[in-house]
């Protein structure tokens, strides 16, 4: 890229603009800082043409994103399938339905991919050479891959009483995992004061304006992949409201560059019942969000109980009129299910939230039959099994012989046996 | 012992919020609170807060905030995804 676009980073609360470093919240009033551009000149450069002409990843994006120079970890991150769901729109009783398929994201089978790698290429031209970040999963599995192939050295911080498989997901790559005792707040204050005192790039602290810009790249991808068209609906699975705000400000800057055609679009928002501060302050009417003190879910890559971003969500939702859902664990695995027996892709339970909700949300009439709408589907039902025993019933067990076949399992249409 | 900054929000449930608690605060630890920011509604209660004073005054302040029931993040609110 021969321009830089990135120009400053902005307080979301009072506008006051900063310089490109590893900062995250203003000094005044500790809002949360953003990545900014020079859209007029992104406007005059940046047309379907040349992101058709470019390698099939998220940094086909690269002007709206913010890093200066090329991308240099994870540039084969993004451009998943964007799926037409004929089979589960039949079953939500839509005309018109994809999936956004980041459980195939690489390279950990996430869409933290796509904000670890941004996250990651601007470490490095910040002049990091460790990076680290507190995570339960996806996030953990993410920056140990990611960092392992820059050469990045790295730390994953995790609450001491994570289970062992989940673990193993960051240990593979190298990296320095801490298991930390404590209740969840102590751990997270914790970590807050290890990203404050060390020169470390911790990606979800001082590099956050940095990696929560990855996001657009799902909104932006689905415009393209439904042929240069917002969706009338996006339906996301919501823990910090950032991938909503972020996919709510991908759609804004493709109407603004004229990438897409300004048209009505929703987006709505999806929790479990067992954590769902943002889904409950929108339907109370309010953008105040409620702490809850012990998220109790299944989806525990959304079971964030104060949630950093629920009222910047809040307003994306009520700007475009959008609404949001939650759904109780029983409803998380009927979503997983539903979406595995008609489409063939097995997610993780934050995509059986997403497909429950929107189940409701179409039940409601807040998604009529006849409008597009698209499911965000963030990661691999592999990384969530245990969510799963004992849900989908057990093989049928028997000895080699074809009568104990045909005798317990299969008893074939004579006419139709070959001879 | 040096002084050290803290940036924290504090969450107050509904039975707290009438209760002039960073005025308790600085008058029983020898800290310096500097409120950034603030809203409250009938729910909830949330304050932006700077404190600054030793590092053991900052520590017994936070475990009095959340002994009374408030509670208190860090500047970034969460700092563990899943």
């Amino acid at each position: 890229m021969d321009r830089n676009f990135f120009s400053n980073l902005k307080c979301r609360e009072c506008g006051k603009l900063y310089a490109k470093k590893a900062i995250h919240v203003c000094d005044f009033d500790f809002g949360p800082l953003e990545a900014v551009y020079d859209y007029a000149a992104i406007r005059g450069v940046l047309t379907r043409q040349l992101i058709e002409s470019r390698p099939q990843s998220m940094w086909r994006y690269r002007e709206l994103l913010p890093i200066d120079g090329a991308p240099t970890v994870g540039t084969q991150v993004g451009f998943t399938p964007l799926v037409k769901a004929d089979r589960l729109a039949k079953a939500l009783g839509l005309r018109e339905l994809y999936v956004k398929n980041d459980t195939v994201n690489y390279p950990t089978l996430s869409f933290k991919d796509r904000v670890v790698s941004v996250a990651l290429s601007r470490a490095l031209e910040l002049g990091f050479e460790v990076v680290a970040c507190a995570s339960t999963g996806n996030l953990a599995n993410s920056v140990a891959a990611n960092a392992a192939s820059a050469g990045l050295k790295s730390y994953v911080l995790i609450p001491a009483d994570l289970e062992q498989g989940k673990v193993l997901g960051s240990l593979v790559y190298g990296a320095n995992v801490i298991a930390i005792h404590g209740a969840y707040d102590q751990v997270n204050r914790l970590c807050s004061e290890i990203a404050g005192k060390y020169g470390w790039g911790f990606v979800n602290v001082n590099l956050r304006p940095y990696y929560a810009e990855g996001s657009k790249t799902m909104g932006f991808e689905i415009a393209e992949q439904l042929g240069w068209r917002l969706p009338r609906h996006t339906i996301i699975p919501m823990a910090s409201g950032s991938l909503l705000t972020k996919i709510h400000k991908a759609y804004k800057e493709f109407i603004d560059l004229g990438l897409v055609d300004k048209a009505p679009f929703s987006v709505h928002g999806a929790q479990a019942t067992g954590c769902a501060p943002i889904t409950h302050a929108l339907k109370r009417g309010t953008d105040m969000v409620k702490p809850v003190a012990k998220p109790q879910t299944i989806a525990k890559s959304l079971a964030i109980g104060t949630p950093a971003d629920g009222y910047y969500a809040i307003h994306s939702m009520n700007q475009t009129g959008g609404t949001a859902e939650d759904c109780t664990d029983e409803e998380i695995v009927e979503g997983i299910r539903l979406l595995a027996e008609c489409e063939g892709i097995f997610a993780e339970t934050a995509g059986g939230v997403t497909v429950a909700c929107a189940k409701k949300l179409v039940a409601a009439g807040h998604i009529p039959a006849d409008e597009s709408a698209v499911l965000c589907i963030t990661g691999n039902g592999l990384k969530t099994q245990e969510a799963m025993l004992n849900q989908c019933g057990a093989p049928r067990t028997i000895n080699p012989s074809l009568r104990e076949f045909e005798d317990r399992i299969y008893q074939p249409d004579q006419s139709a046996v070959a001879h | 012992m040096a002084e050290e900054n803290t940036r924290l929000w504090l969450m107050f449930p509904a039975r707290l919020i009438t209760r002039p608690i960073v005025w308790e605060l600085a008058m029983k630890f020898p800290v310096v609170t500097n409120v950034r920011q603030a809203s409250v509604n009938e729910e909830v209660g949330l304050v932006s807060l700077s404190l600054t004073g030793e590092r053991d005054a900052i520590k017994a302040s936070i475990a009095w905030l959340e002994e009374l029931g408030v509670k208190v993040e860090p500047v970034e609110i969460n700092t563990i995804e899943g």
